[in-house]
Parts: C-alpha cells; structure tokens; sequence
C-alpha cells in the first residue's frame, strides 16, 4: 500500500483565484526589486549600466552593494512572512508572529551571545560567519520549543498566555542583550546595537549567499506541508485521524521557521511585524487555505520588506533610517486594528 | 473482513477505564455502544481510533494489528467523526469537506472529486451553504458538513471492495428531529453499502431502531452484547442507569421516568 500518500498536488487545492493572485504578488515582486535596484542614495539607470562596460564604479555599487542588499531584503521578508503563516498556522492563533512571541528576540540573544561571548574565546573569530547564524537558529529554536511547551492545548483561548509569555521571552531576550551590552567591548557594541535596529545595510554576496541558499531549502522543504497545516485547523486528534503525522508536521514547522528566522535575524537583526502583517493581508486578499497562503506569504512579505528598505534608503537621504522602525510603524497600528477585530468576533 | 477486539485493558494512573472488553465489528453492520456517562463509550473509540498506543490486549483490522498500520493507512481504512474543536480561521464549508479527501496516487482517482463532494454535500443537506463561510453555520449545521467530511473520507470508485468502518461518537447531538432522522438513514445506508459502522448513542430508541446489534457498557466493562430485543431488557437497563425503564414490546420501546 506504499502508493499511498498525503503529499497532494499542489494546484489541485488552490482556486484559480488564488493562482492569480500569486502571479500578481510575483510581478508586484519583480517590479519592486527593479525599483529598489536603481532607487537610492545612488540613482541608476539601468538601461545606461547595462550598455556600458562592468568595470565602472557605478556597476560596482550596483552589483557589490546594492542587488545583495535588496535580495537579502527579499529573502529577509519572505522568510518572515513564510514562518508567520507556518507559525499561525501550527499554533491555531492568529497572533502568532516570530517578533511577537520571542522568537526574533531568542535568536538575537544567540547572536549577541556568540558576538559578545564568543569573540573572547575565539579572539580570531574564525568561525563567526558559520557560528553566528548557527547560535541564532539555537536560540530561536529554543524559544520556540518552550512557547510550544507552554501553549499545548490552549489553541485558540490560548491567545492571551500565548502573547503573556512572549512577553516574557522578550524581556528575559532583553536582560539577556543588556548584560552582554554591559560587559561588551566597544567594537563588539557596534555589532549588537545593529541586532536591535534591524539593516539590511553591510551585505556582501559573501555574507548572504550561504544563508539565500538555506533559506531556499527550507522554504521548498515547509510549502509541501501546507495541505497539513490546513488539516491541522480541526485539531490535532482530527489531523491525526485523517492520516497527518502530528508530531512530524510540528517538528518540521519549527525547526523550519527557526531556521529561516535565525538566519534572517543573524544577517538583518530583529525586524518586527512582518511576519504578522503579511499572512493577514494574504488571507484578507485571497483565502485561508496553506496552500495559497504560504506561497503568498513569502512573495508578499519579500515585496513589502524590498519596499520598506527602499523607504528606510531614501526618506532620509542621504542618511538612513533602521527598517526595523519602519516595519514597526505600520505595524503596530495594524496589530492594534487586529485585537480590536479579534475582540469583536 | 472485520474489526476484533480481544481482551482489551486501559487504565490511567491505575484507574481502570476499559477493562477486559472483547467485541467484534464485522463490515455492513450498525453496532450502538450505551452505557452512562464514563461508563468507557468515548475512551473505547479512542483505543479504536488509534488515538492511543499503550493499552492491553489486541486490536485487529482485517487481520493486522492496529499498531502496524500506519498512520496514513488507517486513514484510509476507518474515519472517525467526534465532538470537534472551534476552527479558527474562515475556512468555507466546502474547504472543510474536502478535508476528508485523501489522496492515493491513483490517476483516474481525482476525476470524480468535484461529483463526489457534491453528491454527498446533497446527501448531508449542505448543498446550499457549500460557499459559505464555515463558522457561520449554526451548531446542527456544523454537525453535518463534519459528517459529510467523514463520508468523503471513506468515499471509494463504485466497485470497491476495500473494507472501510466509520466511528462516530454521538453523531445526533445538536441536531433537530428532521435532521436527526435523516442522518440516521443516512448512516443505515451507508452500512448497506458495505461500511462496519461503531456507534456512540444516548438515545436508546433510536439505538434499538437502527443498530444491528447493541453493546452495553458500564464501569469500563461490557455488560452484554447482541440484537437489539435481546439484550435491552428492564433488568440490564434499571440496573446500569440506576432509573426505572420499562419496555413496551409491541411497538419496541423503552421509556424511563
């Protein structure tokens, strides 16, 4: 009976809607990523660039400095938006977000710790590329894990206790960054005030290459889960009956969106909201099944953290503003909006 | 083919909850567990269901040891409907029928998807709110279309001989008259269609007009089993209610004071 297989093609339960929808999201993506390009302290024209030859210091800015950066932007936001529809999903809640509930803020802590800790007894910081993100995917996988712990059963009533204790984890994450911004050295605090602000500024191909790459996998490993994810919405005992191995599915969302988390945290610092914001707007638009909304979640999320780097690049100039503040500040209003609708259903 | 159940045990924390239960569900019949509240109705499906994997004695389906199948291939084999749980978000009802749809890789399978989901949207009489949003329905409704979604579950192409079994905990409860009524039809129809049918009822009349045969539990231990007039008499029935019932004959029925 090995034919058998919960695995289901994927269009089969997505509307044609919704597949609209997706390919909108897609040329919103690419139209945003050719705006973000040559918008900034530094105009391009693209068309001018590309006739000419590479070696000028216009392409060097342009292919060293700021494609990484918009693509990590890209990956940044689809990693977030993806592991907020997979998080939502998973915990039966709506309010999940990895800001909200601490996850941003564990990984953080594992990053400064590595910066801060680390740094002493690796004074070559050899590994710091490797361990950074690594200790940043260990401290959002924990938090995860005790947020998992805490909330079993609460479902849906567990709204309150879940946000309590990601208020918690904040500010335990908090104390944390405090004490090794306390004992850090002056360099090392360079490094840890970024975490806090959240920049998608310094990004090298070197840098963010090995983590697109990771990113990529975990994404194309999480989408195949989505059809669970919307069996799961009956409750676990239901999943279950109808063939959903419970315990892989949660293991397999978690560590997924610890890892897409981390890396992004690892690389971009802690970035707030969107990984709220994005599934809401995907489902307001077109529907609540994971097969559309995870896929939405990514590419919509990738477009709104592209626009809100092109934001925090230019409102300023030539200065910049952290994107983390402006993610925030259309968040929070957004966040306020969704109790009060809560409140009211 | 059938479902057998031998000397099955399940106590938690020392607490006896089944104790000693031996019981078989053959394909094509309606068997009604009764008993009082916490007599073991509920936790009996459960050990059924595959919900829970340390227990004494032996589950048999068709043959093979309950805890050898895999998950996935239980799926296939029975479907199980019980009280469920608030949906959070605004899935509409036809999405939540097609819940039940599992896919098995085969090619010709799919084609009858759209057919299959409307005739038995009709059959539960949620053919109008299949664009509906889920949870505006009211509780009766709610009922059905997760009864539809069991029924989907074990939908096969005509001609199939698999062996397939339907476990449902108080199928009945929050419906209204018409709607109770039809969903016992409903059920007995599909026993003649082949499925083993393992019953959760309250109501002892509608248990004695419908099943094929009736399972008392009580204290986690099975009291009696067999055909409805054999084994729903005064004496059983006074005894593990701790009410007076009296049973008309002619027409069957218990009444209670």
């Amino acid at each position: 009976m090995s034919f058998f297989s919960l695995e289901q093609k994927w269009f089969k339960f997505v509307k044609s809607s919704q597949i609209k929808l997706l390919t909108f999201f897609l040329i919103a993506l690419i139209s945003i990523f050719f705006l973000s390009v040559t918008l900034g302290s530094f105009d391009f024209n693209l068309r001018d660039l590309l006739s000419r030859k590479s070696d000028s210091l216009d392409s060097i800015v342009l292919f060293e400095i700021r494609i990484p950066r918009v693509l990590l932007a890209a990956f940044v936001g689809a990693s977030l938006g993806i592991s907020g529809a997979s998080l939502q999903g998973l915990f039966r809640n709506p309010l999940a977000d990895p800001g909200l509930i601490g996850v941003s803020a564990g990984a953080a802590l594992g990053a400064s710790f590595v910066i801060v800790v680390g740094s002493s007894f690796f004074p070559e910081f050899i590994f710091g590329t490797f361990i950074l993100p690594f200790s940043a995917i260990i401290g959002a996988s924990f938090v995860i894990s005790l947020l998992y712990i805490f909330t079993q059963g609460f479902g849906y009533q567990g709204i309150t206790y879940m946000l309590l204790v990601g208020i918690a984890v904040n500010a335990f994450a908090s104390v944390g960054i405090g004490i090794l911004t306390y004992i850090s050295t002056d360099s090392e605090l360079r490094g840890l005030t970024f975490w806090t602000m959240g920049s998608f500024g310094g990004s090298s191909w070197q840098l963010i290459m090995p983590a697109l790459i990771i990113i990529s996998l975990t994404v194309l490993w999480l989408i195949p889960s989505s059809r669970k994810l919307d069996l799961l919405q009956l409750g676990e005992p239901e999943a279950y009956r109808l063939g959903v191995d419970v315990r892989r599915l949660k293991f397999k969302v978690i560590i997924s969106s610890a890892v897409i988390v981390g890396l992004s945290v690892s690389l971009s610092g802690m970035i707030g909201f969107v990984g709220l914001v994005v599934p809401h707007l995907v489902r307001l638009l077109g529907g609540v099944n994971h097969n559309y909304l995870l896929p939405g979640s990514a590419l919509l999320g990738a477009s709104l953290m592209m626009g809100a780097d092109l934001l925090s690049r230019i409102l300023i100039q030539p200065a910049e503003l952290p994107v983390g503040l402006i993610t925030s500040a259309i968040g929070a209003p957004f966040f306020l909006w969704l109790i009060f609708r809560i409140r009211k259903s | 083919m059938s479902i057998e159940v031998n000397n099955l045990s399940w106590e938690i924390e020392d607490k006896s909850i089944i104790s000693n239960i031996s019981l078989r569900i053959d394909e094509g019949e309606i068997l009604t567990v009764i008993g009082p509240n916490g007599a073991g109705k509920s936790s009996f499906m459960k050990l059924l269901s595959g919900d829970i994997e340390t227990y004494f004695g032996e589950i048999y389906f068709n043959g093979v040891l309950l805890n050898d199948i895999s998950i996935q291939e239980r799926s296939f084999i029975r479907s199980v409907m019980s009280q469920s749980q608030e949906i959070v978000y605004d899935y509409s009802v036809k999405e939540i029928i097609e819940m039940g749809w599992l896919n098995r890789g085969l090619s010709n399978y799919s084609k009858d998807f759209d057919e299959a989901i409307q005739k038995i949207a009709i059959e539960c009489s949620v053919e109008n709110h299949l664009e509906q949003r889920f949870n505006t329905l009211s509780g009766g409704e709610k009922r059905r279309v997760h009864f539809a979604r069991t029924l989907i579950q074990l939908w096969r192409p005509s001609g199939s001989l698999e062996p397939r079994y339907m476990f449902l905990d108080e199928p009945t409860a929050n419906l209204d008259i018409l709607h109770e009524q039809k969903m016992m039809k409903l059920i007995e129809k599909k026993k003649n269609e082949g499925i083993g049918v393992l019953l959760i009822l309250h109501d002892l009349n509608l248990a004695a007009k419908y099943s094929n045969r009736i399972a008392i539990f009580c204290n986690g231990e099975l009291v009696d089993i067999g055909k409805p007039k054999t084994v729903l008499t005064d004496k059983t029935l006074s005894s593990i209610y701790g009410l007076e019932m009296k049973i008309d004959k002619n027409p069957f029925r218990i009444n209670y004071y």
